[in-house]
């Protein structure tokens, strides 16, 4: 089944003004239930605008969201029910953290849901388990915590609500290497573990494919294009053409391609690079 | 959305209001809110309003901005209008009494003449902030009360906090915006249920707008060290606001207008 | 010193601790953020301090104008001690700062105006200050944009901003803490040009903070901060030629310098000091015989 699907999504500010854009511009997209999709383009390309359709914070101009085969714009549905089937996590996520402790605002949400005491209390230990957060960080307040940790109580805030799609944007943005891997390889681990359809927003290339399976390009409001991570590359030329970055890796094999060493379309990590590299060269040895 | 918000908005030009000494533009405005006032007949509301039409003219102020800034007041228009309308007693008979309601020509009038006198103190009012950047402002404010320094007020640091404020007020809109998104993904209902549900539903909101505003603040303060801030002793400025002979002709015409409003008080 | 190279800062045993008291003014807890640090950098000088976050990289920074000053140690900006009070203000003149968040740390409602906030607390003359203004928005490339309002203007522009507003203050130094950070890819470019261009064409020295190392790359000397100390100070080559000391303390290393250090654990005769893509190239096609035009 699909988790989500758009159909001629489109979304326009300011209509009938002379400000008028167009900031989501007819886009068709189908992801299917438990897919890893990296969402990527540089700023104005309309990935943030079409990500908040998804939960219904935004109401499309035209076009119809379906999550989980729902229509979530029809009569019969509650939007309210959407935003804890799809949960959104947003850039820079820990300034909404506002709680005493650590504990209570992972339970924010889930309390919000109505849920029985011992579900709660069940589902905060167990976000901030998949989060990385230990017990005795639970008690601490949320404002003294390293930038890296807040990001990861703020996520298991959203965690928690056991949503069947989580969106997350930018939830790396503005960390050191070491807390964004940790919070993307947390990310990676609950995906594995829940079975959870995951749509991340990034700028960084070298970020999603190290994680995602399927990777959906924006460009200028619409979709350019969702491709499987082994052949979104077989574009580089294009993706770069609209101003996006590759990841070096990448780069350093079309470099080479076009000097006649040709490691295939589908290099993007550097253990990949490594592989191809040692074949070719002895392979060369061996002639 | 909250960013919709146009209060205090500036759109730069080029005219001779836009070019005004900010000063003289702030006391001359005065001058006409009084003027305003001191009118005590339609003939005297009509120069006002003349007047400040074609100052918007002259600036080259869309009329469809006129009536934006107009939008948010039209609730106390109303309100004061039918105010006067039901209470004001006149001579003679009333011209409608039906159950409570009884209006007289003099209610009318009145109501009319407070609509006329709300609206062109309004109209008159943006025209300043229209036509001068708020920084602008602060520094002819800052000028003008420069006097009261030797009484020890606070004239710069008060001006000061004015620009920080304005700097401020779209970054603070934009984040209670991001904000109030993030809780409502998290099942946060901000629009429903009663009073004390609602006050209680702004904690998770207003919380995370201190503890980013606090953050701010702290940040600024030192990228302010860091740029030499030391308070206004010694300080000079980029601009320097200059009277021009712009300045003196328009006080002579607001002036006139002024006198011909209280002269017409008299003969009408 | 030799010949006209002079030091613009200079540090000596810069010791700093951060204490927590409580109501009494007992020290409950203190924390040495900063552990002897011994730096000198010279006029002109492109240099990138890299560490995760916590290692003291931006307290550190913050010696270098004065904002803090040591509990131990001293620190020097073109001579002058930092804990001076009577010349504090040559010290932040010499050492201009930009800082990470690029909203926090615009002061004007106006572009121009803002640029000019620094000239006109140095009670700068107002034709001057015109002048310095308008040549270092023309510096960042955004004089187009003086009349406009900051939050109209994106975060690698407010950034370039902030810029203006410390080179109007012609300054020796400037001391960049992460100004990247919070930047989209395009953002992070227009800043990284920037700040090359102010060390080539105005000979300003730069301190810059980050932890790209793509970024880091770039700089004329690269030094590695590790828990309050200085564990590695030398050229980027050499530094990023020590891949797994640099992943020890969390950091990243160029994708082609990991990929030139994966091979030679294969046994590949391949240099361990690569970090551009370019070079990585040539030495890759050397291997299949291929020299590059």
């Amino acid at each position: 089944m699909n988790a989500v699907e758009t159909k001629n999504l489109t979304y326009k500010y300011s209509v009938g003004t002379p400000f008028e854009t167009t900031a989501v511009d007819d886009v068709n997209v189908t992801i299917e239930k438990g897919e890893f999709v990296g969402i990527i383009g540089h700023t104005g390309s309309g990935k943030s605008t079409l990500i908040q359709h998804l939960n219904g914070l935004l109401k499309q101009t035209s076009g119809d969201v379906i999550i989980n085969g729902r229509n979530i714009w029809s009569k019969d549905v509650n939007i309210r029910d959407i935003r804890f089937e799809v949960g959104l996590v947003f850039q820079y996520s820990e300034h909404q953290l506002f709680e005493e402790t650590v504990y209570k605002d992972i339970a924010f949400g889930p309390k919000n849901m109505d849920l029985s005491p011992e579900e709660v209390d069940k589902r905060v230990r167990e976000a901030a388990a998949s989060m990385g957060i230990t017990d005795d960080m639970l008690e601490r307040s949320p404002f003294d915590l390293s930038g890296g940790q807040k990001r990861r109580v703020a996520l298991a805030g959203v965690i928690a609500m056991e949503p069947q799609i989580l969106i997350l944007d930018e939830p790396a943005a503005g960390l050191d290497p070491i807390g964004r891997d940790t919070v993307l390889e947390k990310i990676s681990e609950y995906h594995k573990n829940s079975g959870t359809t995951i749509l991340l927003v990034s700028h960084s290339m070298e970020d999603i494919v190290k994680y995602a399976g399927k990777v959906l390009v924006m460009n200028r409001g619409r979709l350019f294009c969702y491709e499987s991570v082994d052949n979104v590359f077989s574009k580089s030329k294009e993706i770069q053409m609209i101003g996006l970055d590759v990841p070096q890796i990448t780069r350093l094999s079309l470099m080479l391609k076009e000097h006649g060493v040709d490691l295939g379309d589908d290099i993007y990590t550097i253990e990949r690079a490594k592989q191809r590299l040692i074949e070719q060269i002895k392979g060369k040895q061996e002639c | 959305m909250l960013k919709d918000i146009t209060i205090g908005q500036y759109f730069p030009g080029n005219s001779i209001i836009h070019r005004m000494d900010s000063r003289f533009k702030i006391v001359l405005d005065i001058i006409y809110v009084i003027m305003l006032f001191v009118a005590q007949n339609f003939m005297g509301l009509a120069v006002a309003a003349i007047f400040i039409f074609m100052a918007y003219g002259v600036a080259n102020i869309k009329f469809r901005l006129m009536l934006k800034s107009l939008k948010p007041i039209v609730p106390i228009v109303i309100f004061t209008a039918v105010l006067n309308l039901f209470f004001i007693k006149g001579e003679g008979n009333p011209l409608v009494d039906w159950w409570i309601f009884t209006i007289y020509w003099e209610g009318i009038e009145t109501s009319l003449f407070m609509m006329i006198r709300i609206i062109c103190l309004i109209v008159g009012m943006s025209l300043l902030t229209y036509t001068t950047s708020p920084i602008i402002l602060t520094d002819a404010i800052e000028s003008l009360l420069s006097p009261l320094k030797k009484l020890h007020f606070p004239v710069h640091e008060l001006a000061m906090m004015m620009t920080i404020a304005l700097r401020f007020i779209p970054t603070l809109i934009e984040e209670t915006d991001k904000i109030m998104m993030a809780q409502k993904a998290r099942g946060a209902s901000l629009d429903t249920g009663g009073l004390m549900k609602k006050a209680k539903a702004l904690v998770p909101i207003l919380i995370p707008l201190f503890v980013s505003a606090f953050k701010r603040a702290n940040e600024l303060a030192m990228a302010m060290e860091c740029r030499c801030y030391r308070g206004g002793e010694g300080r000079t400025r980029l601009r320097q606001l200059k009277a021009s002979p712009i300045d003196f002709a328009v006080t002579a015409l607001v002036l006139t207008v002024f006198g011909f409003v209280i002269v017409n008080n008299f003969i009408f | 010193m030799i010949g006209d190279i002079v030091n613009i800062i200079e540090t000596k045993d810069l010791e700093f601790e951060y204490q927590t008291l409580d109501d009494d003014g007992k020290v409950i807890e203190s924390n040495k953020v900063l552990k002897g640090i011994n730096l000198t950098i010279p006029k002109g000088q492109f240099v990138a301090v890299l560490g995760h976050n916590g290692c003291g990289k931006s307290t550190l920074a913050k010696h270098f104008n004065g904002i803090l000053v040591g509990s131990k140690g001293k620190v020097f900006v073109n001579g002058i001690d930092t804990a001076d009070d009577d010349k504090i203000y040559d010290v932040r003149q010499n050492v201009g700062m930009v800082f990470q968040n690029p909203d926090n740390q615009l002061v004007a409602t106006i572009v121009e105006e803002d640029v000019a906030f620094a000239l006109e607390n140095l009670g700068v003359p107002p034709k001057e200050i015109r002048r310095r203004v308008d040549e270092a928005l023309n510096t960042v490339d955004m004089y187009k944009y003086r009349e406009h309002s900051p939050h109209q203007l994106s975060g690698g522009q407010k950034q370039r901003i902030a810029i203006a507003g410390v080179i109007a203050m012609e300054p020796d130094c400037i001391v960049l803490d992460e100004p990247t950070a919070m930047l989209d890819p395009k953002g992070r470019k227009e800043v990284m040009a920037t700040i090359k261009k102010l060390n080539r064409e105005k000979g300003i020295t730069i301190v810059f903070i980050t932890h790209y190392m793509e970024e880091a790359a770039q700089a004329e000397r690269v030094i590695v901060m590790d828990k309050g100390r200085v564990i590695m100070d030398d050229e980027p080559k050499k530094i990023f030629s020590r891949v797994e000391e640099l992943k020890a303390v969390g950091l990243d290393v160029p994708q082609v310098t990991e990929l030139c250090y994966e091979l030679r654990k294969e046994g590949i005769d391949i240099p361990q000091d690569i970090i551009t893509e370019q070079d990585c190239m040539e030495h890759i096609l050397k291997l299949f015989g291929k020299d590059v035009l």
